[in-house]
């Protein structure tokens, strides 16, 4: 890291070099004297559940970093980066954000999977008064019941896939309607919001299977749906339990047979899995087979960063890990300071037309709840694929507003700004 | 004999009578209250905020050893002195950071309360646990531990209107600290870590009493030969309960502490996995040939966990390599390490001793 | 009667269930059984099989040129049975190997054992890890095994079916072996007095050795079989180890038959539970163990065991 940092200094010596009015008093004084870099802490978790799509967020976070040091850093700082396993464990999570708030003085703190060490880490930062990312966690309660002044949300949510999803297949498939919920608070409050939306429109929900979290056997479970035969089934199942859950129904055929509404597929955990894996209609935020500007070279950019990588090609979680850095680091240029008040001010009033996030609307920070409000697609599995990687096909999308978490604005509440220390890495 | 036996059919009574009871002449050797090695503990715990950070430490690491101490030294009563190996621990410590943040939350916000709930929660549920098991030893007691844990664990899950489940229960502050002439707060983590430290203090000590009591001896008994304690007349079920009450109250108190540390509380310390890192860190520091065993393992445990862990992803794999070779090759754990080492010490001593008076022999 | 068909499926999925567990089951049970050892290295073990063939069924041969090709044209079902037999053979030798690590715990007291196997356990996971990386991966069947078949209104696995019927060969396979040949003689024999054992003439430590690499060939099998059906990650070990301890514990130590009846018992509760309430399926096992142990000190056909001390 310090060879890095010598290079860095002689191009900022070179560049003030290029500029002729300054004596050269001034460029030896730049070099000696160069900017502290900015420290940004990695809190994705490198084991248990979530540690596949922890690395392919800690990707996506690092190709946006990449790209600013190679043009100089941000506000002519370099950019270092410190990373430690939060293991998926809340208590982890508090420990490594402690840690690198206070020995390795972090700027900002980007990553998390799980709700859990979301919730963990956004307190500590909280109380520092550091600028907090979570790229990843789909919980409801992230940007409503736990939301932070210091926290800000990039993920769609359950509630959000909810609505892209419901109405359609209620109208496409019949209103008869069955839950399978994971038996905690994720699983509870994506159902809420579905069953909330069901009943909206009109239909109406012939049971709920709840599912506890650690289940691996789902046969008994697909039995009782045959029992049901229901028309819909609203599924929120997430982690392990979905990828063994996903192979059973896989065995049975059963994914055609029935309509599923699948709450979200992460990119990491579908990848290289035979295509009966993915079952019924599920939402997601990005996809890169999409036919919009910007993609392939975006695609491209991904290989030749990870050109060994077993992913071959980016997915949603690396997307979210990517954006939810670039836009702070660009954010900081624009507000001209590291300054976390003032950086989260100017995050948020962030807006990023669709055609620079490759998407099909705007995307836009609710400055209310914190949680990027964004284009919502609903995909399923690709019958006919152009390659291994082409695996799903897009349905359609739904632009922000209309599938806004409309819970989220009520239960939310931001601290103030009084009470949110100063910190100015 | 037979005075014997009257007199232990309530062991519980001389512990609580402690020192007066007349059956401490029988069965304690006397020890001090205060040894060497507590104040040389106390020393370096107690200084750890002046020099943490010039060490590259940091304070929050400080509290949440010092918590894991006072949570491996319970432990250790029941696992090292009476022997009765329980994998499902975290269940305990789980329970009283709930009961800490549900009394913030719900009842009072006082750290006090906090801590007394935290106690109370975690010995109440000890004591009903080792209603199950206390007749108990060995796998079949490791395995219904296992399962009581698992099952408490389960429910802190699915009882999230109460617990939050996986998101916790949060938002519970670290608060003001009421001693009756003046109060400090603790929102700062070197005030909230002397604080803890306090607590060590008095458990390190009230433990060191207890397992020199006759009550202590008692356990180390049962660990001996369970058969054996029965016929010197103790009474082995209400041992064997109490002590498995007391350590889960114990727990309890380290769990409220943790609550108060992370300012919030979470499933995952009951976790089968949370359970087993207690056992494997007393036994590393070794728990089963020292007091200071559970010290040690929680100490070198953090610090390994915190610098292999800044240095690989795979700080794992590391230290469980680590972790083989203590059980293969030292499996009495570090405090047995010590102890070889002073042995020989010792005898280098006692040879030097030796010839350096042959050698002013032969001056003379 | 509606009841009754409506219990029916379930029942038939609870039997597969069980004979899965009871598969799962058995190499913890052998360890346990012949050397007092509660082996927590068994579900990382049958990850490690997994691993192991799903490697040598899909290899990346694509630097071998035409033998790779011809190799990944061999039929699927062939390559399956490569992988079965060549993965459960390596993760033996590997077991082998545990038990070279295991010998000065020998003697000591049995929580040391059980320890140094936790430790294995994280090991070989993160090897998993580094080696065939975190994500989530999986095992081909071969055509005849997979799909569904229709029984009145249900649609049952094929596959599942399959795996319950080699579970129950298998388990067939280990009583033949224990009852019917020397080896298994002196296997119990072991098992119940190692000073006769030794005063016989057998060499304890090779049969040590040769029983420990037997159990971890046997959670090998199970995580091949079971793969398909629960998805295969670094961390699948923890799934695994859980229920083996719980069976063997509720069948009772050292009880081949007490394991076989407790497998099938869970897998019978966890399947109606869970058809009539499910969120409580997982949770029924353990309580299922706290009355049985409650009652029944030694679990359903528990022998004497010095793991008790």
């Amino acid at each position: 890291m310090f060879e890095k940092r010598t290079i860095q200094s002689l191009k900022t010596l070179l560049a003030a070099g290029a500029i002729v009015t300054l004596g050269a008093g001034v460029i030896a004084n730049t070099a000696f004297a160069a900017p502290v870099p900015l420290v940004i802490g990695f809190t994705s978790d490198s084991s248990g559940q979530y540690a596949n799509s922890g690395a392919s967020d800690r990707r996506g976070m690092l190709m946006a970093i990449d790209e600013f040091n190679a043009k100089g850093g941000v506000l002519g700082r370099m950019i270092k980066t410190v990373h430690m396993d939060t293991e998926t464990t809340p208590a982890t999570g508090s420990r490594v954000a402690e840690r690198v708030i206070a020995r390795e003085k972090v700027g900002f703190l980007i990553g998390a999977v799980s709700s859990g060490v979301a919730n963990a880490i956004s307190q500590v930062a909280q109380s520092h008064g550091v600028v907090y990312l979570n790229t990843n966690s789909s919980s409801p309660t992230e940007s409503g019941k736990n939301c932070h002044r210091v926290k800000f949300v990039w993920d769609g949510n359950g509630a959000n896939f909810a609505q892209a999803a419901i109405k359609n297949s209620i109208g496409a498939y019949g209103k008869d309607v069955l839950l399978v919920t994971n038996d905690y608070v994720w699983g509870h409050n994506t159902s809420d919001a579905t069953r909330k939306l069901v009943l909206a429109n009109g239909a109406n929900i012939i049971d709920e299977i709840l599912v506890p979290q650690g289940t691996r056997d789902f046969s008994s479970v697909l039995l009782k749906i045959q029992q049901l035969k229901p028309q819909v089934i609203a599924v929120a199942v997430g982690g392990d339990d979905l990828k063994a859950m996903r192979s059973q129904i896989a065995q049975l055929g059963l994914g055609d047979k029935y309509a599923w509404v699948n709450n979200q597929q992460d990119w990491p955990d579908v990848y290289g899995l035979p295509a009966d894996n993915l079952f019924g209609v599920f939402g997601t935020t990005w996809y890169y087979g999409m036919e919009l500007p910007g993609v392939d070279t975006f695609v491209t950019k991904y290989q030749k960063a990870y050109p060994d990588n077993k992913m071959k090609v980016p997915g949603n979680v690396f997307y979210n890990g990517y954006w939810a850095t670039r836009s702070l680091l660009e954010t900081i240029e624009r507000v001209g300071t590291t300054n976390n008040h003032a950086v989260i001010k100017g995050l948020e009033k962030l807006r990023i037309p669709a055609e620079a996030r490759m998407q099909n609307h705007d995307a836009w920070m609710n400055a209310k709840t914190h949680q990027m409000q964004q284009t919502i697609y609903l995909a399923t599995r690709n019958a006919n694929p152009t390659s291994d990687d082409d695996m799903f096909t897009m349905l359609s999308y739904a632009a922000p507003e209309k599938v806004a978490d409309s819970g989220a604005e009520a239960t939310c509440e931001l601290e103030s700004f009084a009470d949110t220390p100063v910190y100015t890495p | 004999m037979n005075q014997r036996v009257a007199q232990s059919s309530n062991p519980l009574l001389t512990n609580d009578s402690g020192e007066h009871s007349h059956r401490v002449a029988l069965t304690t050797q006397k020890t001090a209250i205060i040894t060497k090695q507590m104040i040389c503990m106390f020393i370096i715990l107690g200084t750890f905020p002046l020099w943490s950070e010039w060490v590259g430490l940091y304070n929050y690491l400080g509290a949440e050893i010092a918590i894991w101490i006072i949570y491996a030294l319970g432990f250790n009563l029941l696992l090292g002195y009476t022997g009765l190996p329980s994998f499902g621990h975290g269940a305990f410590f789980g329970i009283g950071a709930y009961a800490y943040g549900l009394t913030q939350l719900g009842i009072i916000e006082s750290v006090w309360a906090g801590i007394f709930f935290s106690v109370l929660a975690g010995g109440i549920a000890a004591a009903v646990v080792a209603c199950f098991i206390s007749h108990r030893r060995g796998i079949y007691y490791a395995l219904m531990t296992i399962a009581f844990g698992q099952i408490f664990w389960f429910t802190s899950m699915r009882w999230h209107t109460l617990t939050g489940g996986e998101d916790g229960l949060l938002n519970i502050h670290r608060g003001e600290l009421n001693l009756g002439f003046f109060s400090f707060s603790l929102s700062e983590t070197s005030s909230l870590f002397y604080f803890i430290f306090a607590i060590v203090m008095l458990v390190t000590v009230g433990l060191w009493r207890l397992v020199h009591s006759p009550y202590g001896k008692a356990l180390q008994a049962i660990r001996m030969n369970e058969m054996r304690a029965r016929f010197l007349g103790y009474n082995v079920w209400l041992i064997k309960w109490s002590v498995f009450m007391i350590s889960g109250a114990i727990a309890g108190l380290a769990g409220g502490l943790f609550a108060l540390v992370q300012q919030s509380a979470y499933p995952d310390v009951m976790s089968l996995h949370a359970s087993g890192l207690i056992v494997m860190l007393t036994l590393i520091g070794g728990g089963f040939v020292s007091y200071w065993g559970p010290v040690l393992g929680a100490i070198v445990f953090f610090m390994a966990r915190d610098t292999l862990g800044a240095m690989t992803e795979t700080w794992l794999l590391w230290y469980g390599l680590m972790f083989m070779l203590v059980i293969i090759f030292k499996p009495e754990g570090i405090a047995g390490l010590w102890q070889d080492l002073m042995k020989r010490r010792e005898k280098r001593q006692l040879k030097v001793n030796g010839s350096t008076e042959n050698a002013s022999g032969e001056a003379k | 009667m509606d009841i009754l068909i409506n219990l029916l499926p379930h029942i038939v999925n609870g039997l597969s269930l069980g004979l899965l567990f009871g598969l799962i089951a058995l190499g913890f049970m052998l360890i346990v059984g012949v050397m007092e050892l509660i082996n927590l290295a068994h579900g990382s073990l049958f990850a490690l099989g997994a691993y192991f063939a799903m490697t040598i069924i899909n290899p990346d041969l694509s630097s071998w040129g035409a033998i790779g090709a011809w190799y990944v044209s061999l039929p699927l079902g062939f390559r399956y049975f490569l992988g079965l037999v060549i993965g459960a053979f390596l993760v033996a030798l590997v077991g082998m190997g545990l038990e070279v690590c295991m010998r000065r715990t020998y003697g000591k007291k049995a929580e040391y054992g059980l320890l140094l196997t936790f430790g294995a356990a994280l090991v070989i996971e993160e090897t998993i890890r580094i080696t065939w990386g975190s994500g989530e991966q999986f095992l081909p069947v071969p055509k005849m095994m997979s799909g569904a078949f229709i029984a009145g209104d249900m649609i049952y696995s094929t596959y599942r079916f399959y795996a319950a019927g080699f579970g129950a060969f298998m388990i067939f396979v280990v009583w033949l072996f224990l009852e019917k040949t020397p080896f298994g003689a002196m296997i119990k024999a072991g098992a119940h007095d190692s000073e006769m054992v030794r005063a016989l003439g057998v060499n304890l430590t090779r049969l040590r050795l040769y029983v420990f690499a037997f159990g971890a060939l046997l959670a090998a099998i199970a995580g091949i079989i079971l793969t398909p059906i629960w998805g295969l990650r670094p961390h699948v070990g923890v799934d695994v180890v859980i229920p083996a301890f719980l069976i063997i514990v509720l069948g009772g130590i050292g009880s081949f038959w007490g394991a076989i009846i407790a497998g099938v018992l869970v897998g019978l509760v966890v399947a109606i539970v869970g058809a009539y309430a499910s969120q409580w399926s997982l949770m029924s096992m353990y309580i299922l163990l706290i009355v049985v142990l409650t009652f029944r000190t030694r679990g359903l056909l528990g022998k004497k065991s010095t793991l008790e001390n």
